[in-house]
């Protein structure tokens, strides 16, 4: 059987039946995406790949608890990886400062394939959006987005590193969002 | 109806786990009970899940997915194939085919196990040097108003490291939730683990804690999704203070 063809929550339905080729597929779908987001957050190869074994291991054991109504197959497994990324850093009890954080730079040329079903082309698409909404931001707000995302830090947190007034780093991280929610919510009526 | 002011202002930052602890607690009190405050969250969570797409991409080792199928397949074989005995199926094979021999040295276990019984039950009595439990701290978790019945004990080791959480009349949750322990400091929350109850409410769960469990001012559960979250965000139903 190709298992490549199938849609997200069919190979959803597959791995909960413990078709182990069909986790293979999500895994060849989504592997980048959550080594990226885990490689980003915490900043080392090592546990970079732990978390995104610790991520597909966790869809296998768990995936008959899967709500497609509640949140996509990569919504699903990018919670996951931020949520465990932040709780490793927590749990370090210190965070790489010495890991500089900063959004994707908007390339077009270099999006991922968009080849394959429905999903991996939605992929694509909707990462060039995100991207390009996070470009139109200004970049005190893309960086203090950077620091709450990437690093899990508070308010306070990232008003004494960037060393600005807390009130100012909250307004950036408000504008930042409410700017970002105009732009993606204008790309979806658009397509 | 919610009668406090809204929270919009706070939401962008709610969705990205980066308010202090008071606005948090100020923001998730009044979700609670607003419904257009709900409607506004889901809209910026939608954002803050689309975020992990503008990450720079970097490309997982090729010997990631071996390790990933390694694993998966000793734990769960496949519904299509052929199910490989596991270790104890064997085990269990071996014995019938040599009954006889087992049942023997199963006779002589049981004695020998009897008799080491009653000999260690004479030496507790008559003992006064022997470990007892009310030496390591223990902590009382009370339940809130979300689970009134509700207790846990969390004990911990001599050296304050490490601690076992049991709790008992907690609500079962569905599948998609889970209780998290939060380990309390100076207005910090760490995780200290993520546990299930069984089907009357009981449950435990090793806790591991990056800094001594007696360096901590307060300890809570809460409910939050499967899997546990990097900070609280659902409702509390055990805590204490020390």
């Amino acid at each position: 059987m190709n298992y490549s063809v199938l849609d997200d929550q069919t190979l959803i339905r597959l791995v909960a039946r413990a078709h182990a080729d069909a986790l293979g597929v999500l895994y060849e779908r989504y592997s980048r995406l959550v080594f990226s987001l885990a490689w980003n957050l915490v900043g080392d190869q090592a546990t970079a790949e732990e978390i995104t074994l610790d991520v597909f291991t966790r869809i296998w054991e768990k995936a008959e608890t899967y709500r497609p109504e509640q949140a996509k197959v990569s919504t699903w497994l990018t919670s996951i990886a931020r949520y465990r990324s932040i709780d490793m850093l927590r749990r370090r009890g210190s965070r790489p400062e010495q890991h500089s954080v900063d959004w994707a730079e908007l390339a077009p040329d270099d999006l991922p394939s968009s080849d394959g079903p429905e999903e991996a082309a939605e992929l694509a698409m909707q990462q060039q959006r995100v991207r390009a909404a996070i470009a139109a931001l200004p970049s005190d707000q893309k960086q203090v987005l950077a620091l709450a995302y990437f690093k899990g830090y508070s308010h306070r947190e990232i008003a004494q590193v960037l060393n600005q007034p807390l009130g100012t780093v909250k307004t950036r991280i408000r504008l930042g969002m409410q700017k970002l929610r105009d732009l993606l919510l204008e790309e979806q009526r658009v397509a | 109806m919610a009668t406090q002011p809204h929270v919009i202002e706070l939401l962008p930052a709610y969705t990205l786990d980066c308010l202090d602890e008071e606005e948090f607690v100020l923001a998730s009190e009044h979700l609670a009970a607003c419904p257009d405050c709900r409607t506004e969250l889901r809209a910026y969570q939608a954002v803050a899940d689309q975020l992990a797409l503008a990450v720079p991409d970097a490309q997982p080792p090729a010997h990631l997915k071996r390790q990933l199928m390694a694993r998966l397949q000793p734990t769960r074989p496949a519904a299509s194939t052929p199910a490989r005995l596991s270790w104890w199926q064997q085990l269990a094979a071996l014995m019938q085919r040599t009954t006889p021999v087992w049942g023997l040295i199963g006779l002589v276990l049981i004695v020998a196990l009897a008799a080491s019984n009653l000999w260690l039950w004479q030496q507790v009595s008559r003992s006064q040097d022997v470990s007892r439990p009310e030496q390591m701290p223990t902590i009382l978790l009370t339940g809130t108003e979300a689970a009134p019945q509700a207790t846990g004990l969390l004990i911990v080791s001599i050296d304050g490291q490490h601690g076992t959480l049991v709790v008992d009349r907690l609500p079962t949750l569905d599948p998609e939730r889970e209780y998290q322990l939060w380990l309390v400091k100076d207005g910090q929350r760490t995780s200290g683990g993520v546990f299930s109850v069984s089907r009357d409410g009981y449950g435990s769960v090793w806790v591991k804690s990056p800094q001594p469990l007696s360096s901590y001012t307060s300890f809570g559960i809460t409910i939050e999704p499967a899997g546990g979250s990097p900070g609280p965000t659902g409702e509390k139903v055990l805590g204490t203070s020390l």
